[in-house]
């Protein structure tokens, strides 16, 4: 989780709107679907990489975003909402308590669309159980792109750590595990050698054994 | 041995003694337990005779210093103790006023602590040796604490590293680094780094060596591309120190890995060059130079 070392893009979260078939304050049944309104500041957009949450007892998400279009030409060219997650289940069972309250994290890969210069963005929530008084999502932080991955700086040796071994090495090549072990040690005791310096000095004065003369007259 | 002498070793004081050997002469009832009484009483007159002797007290050093060292074979280790100290003492009656062989049988000492317990197997027990030897090099002479300097400590270093497989040429750039003038005070954390430099690099070549046959396959020489593509790896792994200290270290490990290690000596084999053997002098000359290029000199 690298990208939650970003700091997160400003925006406004409003509360949410409940979605009923009826009045709301005479019906029985609770309601199923409520949407979230997040929007940014001073019309700005942003590439965003990755959102991230908690849930509380929603089941499943979808994520619309406001994108504004890629060509300049202003009205002409309105901006479009287009779905970028559909249904993606917070709760495997909408019945039980698993995934109800777990933090999660949405990244660009996972999205349907592209997204970039986003305007706006709405969240659907769903929750199809009863059982369920009420349900939410919380902590909500959209993470802007832009910053390199921090996937992209990982050295080979560390990405790909078991190396194949080319299937026709030589056929006069020595044992290699043998070999590494001896090695291995070898570096140890060199490495084990530099990490133990003395911290008292002799105190020498001269430089390859001449003295200079100043030093020595006034010490 | 005698009932009434051994009582004497054994008894606290004479008067005690003469007490119970008064008490006891007149009563024949006692008789038939003599002999326990015996054998209890030569049981502890040879504990006073051994503490007497200085026997306990060597004892317990020993097997002190075994416990310090755990060497593989103890009982070895305990005759080599012994042995030694045999000689220390013989030496020490003997050493008369010959200034060259005192200093000559303090060189000796010290090398022997500091041989008693291999440096990475106990640091401690190390450490003590190392500071018995210290110790034991600056209380030469008349004066009571003459220090080490700088002409003893090179020559023990020097004699450290003597008829241990190193050659001239391997010894000479680190004892270059680590040696000191003959007139410089050397402090005992020099003295130990000192110490410590010379037998790791002991240990380096006999590691070296052991490559060295592995890398030989059974045939007694080995490639030069292959040793060189081993070495060169080595060197790399060691020289990859801009990072922090573990990623330093697994990066290390992931280079002088099996799999890595065997991609390296392929690709050496895959040059087009022709076959040359290197010997193994000229190999562990190589190794040693690699490992004498990462010891900071003292200063």
């Amino acid at each position: 989780m690298g990208t939650m070392a970003h700091e997160p893009a400003p925006c406004t979260i409003k509360s949410p709107v409940v979605l009923q078939v009826g009045d709301v304050r005479t019906e029985l049944g609770r309601p199923g679907v409520a949407v979230i309104d997040v929007m940014l500041p001073h019309s700005q957009t942003i590439d965003l990489q990755e959102i991230a949450f908690k849930n509380y007892y929603t089941a499943f998400l979808s994520l619309r975003v406001l994108r504004q279009s890629t060509t300049d030409s202003g009205d002409e060219n309105p901006s479009k909402w287009i779905t970028c997650l559909r249904n993606y289940c917070l709760m495997p069972n909408p019945h039980t308590e698993e995934g109800s309250q777990d933090y999660f994290s949405v990244s660009r890969h996972q999205m349907l669309c592209d997204m970039d210069r986003v305007a706006a963005i709405r969240l659907i929530l769903r929750q199809p159980s009863p059982v369920w008084l009420h349900f939410s999502i919380e902590e909500l932080q959209l993470f802007p792109g832009g910053q390199k991955s921090p996937q992209k700086g990982f050295p080979a040796w560390l990405s790909c750590p078991s190396q194949e071994q080319p299937a026709s090495l030589h056929d006069g090549l020595p044992d290699a595990h043998k070999a590494s072990s001896e090695v291995q040690q070898m570096w140890v005791l060199t490495e084990m050698l530099q990490a133990d310096q003395p911290a008292a000095r002799i105190g020498r004065f001269d430089v390859d054994g001449c003295y200079d003369l100043n030093l020595l007259s006034y010490t | 041995m005698g009932g009434p002498s051994t009582k004497m070793a054994a008894s606290p004081s004479p008067s005690a003694k003469m007490a119970d050997s008064e008490k006891r002469r007149p009563s024949p009832a006692i008789e038939p337990t003599r002999p326990a009484v015996l054998i209890n009483c030569a049981s502890e007159a040879e504990d006073a005779f051994l503490l007497q002797a200085g026997v306990s007290d060597m004892v317990r050093g020993a097997l002190l210093k075994v416990l310090e060292a755990r060497p593989e074979e103890p009982v070895d280790f305990l005759a080599g103790y012994f042995n030694r100290l045999m000689q220390s003492s013989a030496e020490a009656t003997v050493d008369g006023g010959d200034p060259q062989r005192q200093l000559h049988w303090r060189l000796d000492r010290a090398l022997w602590y500091l041989r008693l317990a291999h440096h990475s197997h106990s640091r401690i027990a190390f450490n003590n040796n190392v500071s018995m030897a210290y110790d034991s090099l600056s209380t030469g002479g008349r004066r009571k604490r003459l220090g080490v300097n700088g002409k003893l400590y090179s020559e023990l270093l020097k004699m450290t590293l003597q008829g241990r497989g190193a050659t001239e040429e391997m010894v000479a750039p680190l004892l270059h680094k680590i040696t000191c003038q003959d007139h410089e005070a050397v402090p005992c954390d020099v003295f130990r780094y000192g110490v410590l430099t010379c037998l790791v690099l002991l240990e380096f070549l006999a590691k070296a060596s052991t490559l060295y046959d592995a890398l030989d396959g059974g045939s007694g020489t080995a490639d030069e591309r292959v040793c060189l593509a081993v070495l060169s790896t080595l060197e790399e792994a060691l020289h990859a120190s801009d990072a922090s200290s573990p990623i330093r270290y697994l990066e290390a490990g992931s280079k002088l890995g099996p799999d890595c290690l065997a991609l390296a000596m392929d690709k050496a084999l895959a040059e087009r060059k022709a076959t040359v053997a290197m010997k193994k002098e000229e190999f562990l000359k190589k190794a040693s130079a690699i490992f004498v290029a990462k010891v900071k000199p003292v200063g």
